[in-house]
């Protein structure tokens, strides 16, 4: 009988470990198996080079500044989509009527194309748009959006942070929602004020989503590819080239798969380390609530 | 989430690592051969191989030829490269340049053409002769038939010229420089020349839609790299940057992004290739060329003869067939390639079809195209063109050479860190420290 569980447990799993194989395991073999090699995917010469790919990546300029990059974006990202998303879920909390209508219009960027949005954005800040023109003449000058290294770090930003902040309002949303109301109105009894309640009961009881979002928001600096690749091409001056953007130019336009690969084995030990560095930070915080891992 | 990226990477090099090399894709079976033609993808151009192939077929039944466009996944270098790798099936394409065509020589992928039956015929009969020298490889073997080049171009908003008190358009940079200190004066808000794309960095080939476009010109067409050495006209390339450095400089340069600037008039210059005219015939049909644009050969220094038509950049594709085919299968589609290519009349319906200028040695003298070029004059200069323009370089570190000349040349000169020597100096030593 626990035989007869065994096989059927394994025949349940099946599908989902021949998928991860398949998709993932294998090529991840693959991957560290070509970063060893200087192969173009097409010559019959495969020559072994060892640690040559990582040791050229490492002193690259453009790796360089993508793992730089990363944390920059980080910086920028992680508490502007904070704040934005807690206050989209804070006001769709409050909304007594057509809470879901709201809900679903600021989860819409998050399904929208990553490509048409930039190109969208492309279009808006274009010189002779519009929109560029109504800005100029309300800020008396006119910003360099994509060719000043500030400028550009912003609009990316600000794109990102467009796209991701309803979906992420939607875990704020759920948590704010699973809060007992008997805890605010205990608290008002006590005299407790919007912002006293706001600080010593919603964001304690907000902590578990408050990791979830920031750890999603930490992974995904370091995947930031559309949003540079169409607007800026990873310029001015390498301000917005990213780790995407590089295994992209190195394996497709370039066509060094080895190379790539080596890339991408350490934009993966960069992203781990980055969320486990991350991590460890709001777990501390997270004791400060009480609550432990 | 980078481990899925990277994971992702290394899918797509697995899908195109396992299947190898080991088995040929099979051939026809008794006097039945089965092709597979990549054309470019691009519309125009697929519908005319399907027409051609659909044609062909008719008179030669044991040949079943599927036309298919490149896979973009992601470009159509990476597309054709994973095609290789997996050992799916695929006995030619075209859209392949001599960059890309060096790389894949390198990887032992392409079957010198020349070493076919009929091929000088072929290229006698297209007056191709003095063309095709400059598809010649290293070991002197042709693995690539032209089959369009587009001479790169200037247009000019004649309309506007004509406001600021300009009859004709200018020849020469300190011409250029003297109507863009006019269009500033009356116009402060227009700009002379749209070029985001010289300080984007990923888009190696807009290289040769500025540079190298004005250095051709300003050189006559001297080489810029020879082996391994760059052997460029060091003066004709410092003052080509000098002239981009003055442009920017004055104003009258426009690295921001815009939508179709000189189509709206907020700048009155481009380098324009083909291509861009049923674009405009489309979107802008208010463009006529010969009245409100013209076109002029790229522009050249103050000293430069004149008289003389200076050369300019091609953007020139070819056909390549792939040695992995049986070679009943390199035969078969030899002969159609032929069959299409020894006709100046698909030369014609390739023409009226997809607007690109046939890489033929005899266009403007050539009856079969007459007509067309009476009814098309914007397409006439292009043909005009063909004998100046010079085809890209032939390396495989294509990208990153031309990457690099964005990195080190082109993006500090726009910032003002370097001079224009030192910004040639610097794409120089990097080119042959690249290729050492």
């Amino acid at each position: 009988m626990r035989k007869y569980y065994e096989v059927r447990g394994w025949l349940l799993t099946a599908p989902y470990i021949i998928y991860t194989l398949v998709f993932f395991v294998i090529p991840l073999f693959w991957a560290i198996a070509l970063a060893g090699t200087d192969w173009n995917l097409v010559s019959p010469k495969r020559n072994f080079v060892g640690l040559d790919n990582f040791i050229t990546a490492f002193q690259s300029p453009k790796v360089a500044a993508a793992f730089v990059n990363a944390f920059k974006f980080m910086v920028l990202f992680v508490p502007l989509t904070l704040a934005i998303s807690l206050a989209i879920a804070l006001l769709l909390n409050s909304l007594t009527v057509w809470g879901n209508i709201f809900t679903v219009a600021f989860f819409l960027p998050y399904l929208a194309s990553g490509v048409a949005m930039a190109l969208v954005t492309k279009g808006l800040i274009a010189v002779n748009s519009p929109a560029n023109k109504l800005i100029v003449s309300l800020l008396g000058f006119q910003p360099p959006w994509l060719s000043h290294p500030w400028w550009a770090t912003m609009v990316i930003t600000a794109l990102i942070a467009w796209k991701f902040s309803g979906y992420y309002a939607l875990v704020f949303l759920a948590a704010l929602r699973s809060i007992p109301r008997e805890m605010y109105e205990a608290a008002a009894l006590d005299g407790a004020g919007w912002w006293t309640q706001f600080r010593k009961i919603t964001v304690p009881m907000l902590y578990p989503a408050f990791y979830t979002v920031i750890v999603l928001a930490v992974g995904l600096m370091f995947g930031i590819f559309t949003e540079p690749y169409v607007l800026t091409g990873g310029g001015p001056n390498l301000a917005t080239h990213t780790w995407q953007l590089e295994i992209y130019s190195q394996a497709f336009a370039s066509f060094k798969a080895g190379y790539a690969s080596a890339v991408a084995i350490l934009n993966a030990l960069a992203t781990f380390a980055g969320v486990a560095v991350v991590r460890w930070i709001i777990t501390r915080w997270g004791r400060a609530y009480g609550y432990e891992e | 989430m980078a481990l899925i990226m990277a994971a992702a990477l290394a899918l797509t090099l697995v899908l195109g690592g396992c299947g190898g090399r080991s088995k040929p894709p099979e051939g026809g079976s008794g006097d039945q051969v089965s092709i597979v033609f990549w054309s470019a993808p691009n519309p125009t151009q697929e519908q005319f191989w399907k027409t051609m192939a659909d044609k062909y077929m008719e008179e030669h039944p044991n040949v079943k030829i599927e036309v298919a466009p490149i896979p973009e996944s992601p470009s159509s270098e990476a597309g054709i490269l994973t095609a290789l790798s997996s050992g799916q099936k695929l006995t030619a394409s075209e859209n392949i340049f001599v960059g890309f065509g060096a790389q894949l020589v390198e990887s032992e992928a392409l079957v010198p053409l020349d070493t076919l039956p009929g091929y000088q015929d072929l290229i006698k009969a297209r007056k191709a002769e003095e063309l095709v020298e400059g598809w010649k490889f290293a070991d002197g073997h042709q693995y690539i038939l032209p089959i369009y080049s587009n001479a790169m171009l200037c247009a000019w908003r004649m309309d506007i010229l004509k406001e600021l008190g300009f009859n004709e358009p200018p020849r020469t940079y300190s011409e250029i420089l003297a109507v863009g200190e006019k269009l500033k004066a009356q116009y402060p808000d227009k700009y002379l020349w749209a070029r985001k794309e010289l300080i984007d960095p990923q888009k190696w080939w807009e290289r040769w839609f500025d540079f190298f476009t004005f250095y051709y010109a300003a050189s006559d067409g001297t080489p810029f790299l020879t082996e391994n050495k760059v052997t460029a006209d060091k003066d004709a390339a410092v003052a080509v940057l000098q002239f981009i450095k003055d442009l920017n400089d004055k104003g009258l340069l426009l690295t921001a992004e815009a939508t179709d600037p000189f189509e709206t008039g907020l700048t009155i210059w481009a380098v324009v290739g083909p291509w861009q005219l049923p674009y405009w015939a489309e979107k802008f049909p208010e463009l006529k060329i010969g009245e409100n644009v013209v076109f002029t050969p790229p522009p050249v220094p103050d000293n430069f003869p004149e008289g003389k038509t200076p050369k300019t950049f091609a953007d020139a594709k070819g056909i390549v067939i792939y040695k992995h085919a049986t070679e009943a299968e390199q035969q078969a589609v030899w002969d159609f390639i032929k069959w299409v290519l020894s006709n100046p009349e698909n030369d014609a319906t390739w023409l009226e079809m997809t607007g690109l200028t046939p890489a033929r040695g005899d266009l403007t003298a050539n009856e079969a195209f007459k007509q067309y070029f009476e009814q098309n004059a914007g397409l006439k200069v292009y043909a005009d063109a063909v004998p100046t323009a010079v085809p890209p370089i032939m390396r495989k570190e294509f990208t990153d050479l031309q990457n690099n000349m964005t990195e080190v040349m082109m993006i500090p000169l726009i910032n003002g860190t370097v001079t224009p020597e030192q910004a040639f100096e610097a794409v120089k030593t990097s080119w042959e420290n690249m290729l050492k």
